[in-house]
């Protein structure tokens, strides 16, 4: 049922390339794009491209993720500091990502360093500002309920903080991953030589349509699987079990 | 004790008078401390720049006249951007929204597409339409327009059935119901998605400025990457940061909750 | 024998937006017996939320003391059980869990809290409702798992505020009987903060009245135990306690 309009529009595009005679460096035909897509798989180069963006991304997130989450938490659990440490996480969660590029590759230098830098604070601020959200959103009566029934720092932190700040942390984590996901395709454009990002990039020099077409299809793909099989369920989990207030 | 408590009195009083004030203060200790940092000399000036050689940077900047020329292209890109994204974007989510047909058919499109994400079309696009106007605009309206649509479907759907039958008993025609029920019911969620894409479109601006770049806010940075010039990077991002600030806390945040929170509809 | 009582309480506040002290609980004084049900009613902004929380250790005093068991309260502590107007129940934890937390601080292991919060349940008619969330209960059934979380710690003293006042009225009543027959039951200290003074006198041995921070006067109520709406709303003795306890309220 949700592969049916995309194969329709499949069938368009296989039907109105040849039809038109449109030029292949404009736009190619399906038969080149799924070409360069078996070539790119024979050869391994697709391999190495996805592997690269992947782990970039991977350890980014993972970075930003193990890091903002403490923070944020520790920031939440006093209603003042958060009140005023909450400007400064907004203005850095609106510079996240792409901005970084420049001064990262300064930093850096071009590759994986600066790569991995700017999808880490992509993921970082947004994180961190949600989760601090997150805190803020925790009724002081459940706080006091834990407390009343014995429960210490530390229980504090585990057993209420952490999961009463989940459905906003998650939220935070897919709108992060979803800049940084975006900052790593502008970033592989600019200032490295393996991933998604510079193979389109790459190929664009060439006029290889094909080869950008099915890159771009290889984003779609990757991004529709992260988000649906890892980010979504995750939501869902989380949110609508607990009947917890979904914030947009 | 007292004195404490006299100060941060005095702050939540002031504050309360001028709310900007709490957006600006929290910002005093993070510049005294990179001014710290950069005057202890802990990187060379090359890696890091001072707050003062940042603002010495923007004055030489403005005086010139480069910096306000950068700043009108990137606006005027984006709001062109942004509004043409509206204008295909509310139109389409509403008809998504109401007809379950477009929605059958279109859902799987939309969310594909937006899976690519907006930079990922550069390359073909440079090709399409080589480094220019036309490019840029192509990719901002293409960030703004699935928040947008995606946005304008979840607030159509969210209007209860009964306001539309409520509205048809007492006379009004299918369009009448969709000029006054529909469209202000689905609002804030228009708006919330508005407030998205202009985000995604602003990161997308930047990046776009500084792949195919002629002029900008993210030209002049990545210009001054190539000269290893530190400053004006810095001074981009902090005027990145600053004009996003201000539109988004003092334009659309209270434009959602104007909305959303006054007719008590949830929305954030 | 006395479990807890409150020496000259005070409670003075700094408000931020005046820019001034404001004084909300004068020089209060009350001794609750073991085993005894305590109601406190007044008027809304009287003080009374401000005692009970203080007496639970979410806030601190400004004069005079709390003593439990002739120990001063410092902080808030499981011997001290709160029920919350809002429930307060964990929404990321089932009924189970939510009715285990208590013992869970105390390192109690899984299968003897599991055995304690389904023993607790049992005593609430919630059995069946273990393994569902929190927001899939009515909110009658909600606040019957609060009174029980609180319960399931074995608290010195069982603190109540409004706990009734959230749910419909049909309910509130089924509540405040069953809360009647677990008391019974358990013989629990507790002290139950209301501005419904029908409430108070249903379900207290004594009724306290307070007013602007300061305790009013103090009633004893005999009325025979097990109570139920049933009897009572005939009962002349019921009548004339309300009578007189809502004279004081509203004279306040």
């Amino acid at each position: 049922m949700f592969v049916a309009p995309l194969l329709a529009l499949v069938a368009v595009w296989a039907v109105v390339v040849p039809l038109f005679q449109i030029n292949p460096r404009v736009f190619p035909s399906v038969g080149a794009v799924g070409t360069a897509a078996l070539e790119s798989i024979r050869d391994g180069t697709l391999i190495a491209h996805v592997g690269a963006s992947l782990l970039r991304v991977g350890l980014g997130t993972l970075i930003g993720i193990v890091t903002a989450v403490p923070l944020g938490i520790a920031m939440g659990v006093s209603a003042g500091v958060a009140a005023f440490l909450t400007p400064l996480f907004r203005f850095f969660s609106v510079l996240a990502g792409i901005a970084w590029i420049p001064i990262a590759t300064l930093w850096f230098g071009y590759g994986f360093g600066a790569i991995v830098f700017v999808i880490f604070n992509a993921v970082f601020f947004v994180v961190a500002y949600n989760t601090l959200l997150g805190v803020k959103t925790i009724p002081h009566t459940v706080r006091n309920a834990a407390a009343s029934l014995g429960a210490g720092r530390w229980a504090l932190l585990t057993e209420v903080l952490l999961p009463g700040a989940l459905p906003n942390i998650v939220t935070g984590i897919r709108t992060g991953l979803g800049f940084a996901w975006r900052g790593l395709i502008a970033a592989e454009m600019i200032a490295t030589n393996v991933g998604l990002g510079y193979m389109l990039f790459v190929a664009r020099d060439f006029y290889r349509t094909e080869v950008i077409v099915f890159g771009m299809i290889v984003i779609g793909v990757l991004w529709l699987l992260i988000d649906r099989l890892v980010l979504v369920p995750l939501e869902r989990s989380t949110i609508e079990r607990w009947g917890m207030v979904r914030r947009a | 004790m007292n004195v404490w408590l006299q100060c941060w009195s005095g702050y939540v009083r002031l504050t309360q008078r001028w709310p900007a004030l709490a957006a600006i203060v929290p910002f005093i200790p993070v510049v005294a401390l990179w001014t710290a940092v950069t005057e202890a000399g802990v990187f060379p000036r090359a890696f890091l720049p001072g707050p003062l050689d940042v603002v010495k940077s923007f004055a030489t900047l403005t005086y010139k006249g480069i910096l306000p020329d950068y700043l009108q292209d990137s606006l005027i890109r984006l709001f062109a951007g942004a509004a043409l994204g509206m204008a295909l974007g509310i139109p389409l989510g509403i008809l998504i929204g109401t007809s379950r047909w477009a929605h059958r058919i279109c859902w799987p499109i939309l969310l594909f597409f937006q899976a690519i994400g907006d930079i990922a079309w550069l390359p073909i696009l440079l090709i399409w339409f080589g480094f220019g106007l036309t490019t840029m605009t192509f990719v901002i309206v293409y960030t703004v327009l699935f928040p947008v649509v995606l946005n304008t479907v979840l607030g159509v759907e969210s209007v209860p059935r009964d306001l539309a039958r409520a509205a048809r008993s007492l006379g009004a025609s299918p369009a009448r119901v969709l000029w006054e029920v529909t469209l202000p019911g689905a609002l804030p969620n228009i708006i919330t998605g508005l407030r998205n894409g202009l985000g995604y479109g602003w990161r997308a601006l930047i990046a776009v400025e500084i792949i195919v770049g002629t002029s900008g806010i993210g030209f002049m940075m990545f210009d001054a990457r190539r000269a290893g010039s530190t400053t004006e990077i810095l001074l981009g991002m902090i005027i990145l940061g600053l004009l996003w600030y201000i539109v988004d806390a003092w334009i659309l945040a209270p434009l959602e909750r104007a909305t959303g929170q006054r007719w008590g509809l949830v929305t954030s | 024998m006395k479990t807890l009582s409150l020496r000259n309480l005070a409670k003075t506040y700094f408000d931020p937006y005046a820019g001034a002290h404001v004084t909300a609980v004068h020089d209060v004084s009350l001794d609750v017996q073991q085993g005894e049900f305590v109601s406190v009613v007044g008027p809304s902004g009287c003080g009374k939320t401000t005692i009970l929380n203080m007496i639970a250790g979410f806030i601190p005093y400004s004069g005079g003391e709390i003593l439990l068991d002739g120990k001063p309260v410092v902080g808030p502590g499981p011997e001290r059980g709160v029920v919350f107007q809002s429930f307060a129940l964990f929404p990321w934890k089932t009924v189970l869990d939510n009715v285990g937390f208590g013992p869970k601080m105390r390192g109690v292991p899984k299968a003897e809290r599991d055995r304690i919060a389904r023993e607790y349940l049992a005593l609430a008619g919630l059995s069946h409702a273990a393994n569902r969330y929190p927001n899939e209960l009515s909110g009658g059934m909600q606040q019957r798992v609060g009174v029980v979380r609180a319960l399931a710690n074995n608290p010195a003293v069982l603190l109540m505020d409004e706990p009734f006042a959230s749910v419909d009225a049909q309910t509130r009543m089924t509540l405040q009987e069953e809360l009647t027959r677990i008391w019974q039951e358990r013989r629990p200290t507790v002290v139950f903060i209301t501005h419904d003074v029908a409430e108070a006198v249903f379900l207290a041995n004594r009724v306290v009245v307070l007013s602007k921070g300061r305790i009013l006067d103090q009633v004893d109520v005999d009325l025979r135990r097990p109570r139920v709406w049933d009897d009572l709303v005939n009962d002349d003795e019921f009548k004339r306690l309300s009578a007189r306890v809502l004279q004081m309220v509203r004279a306040a």
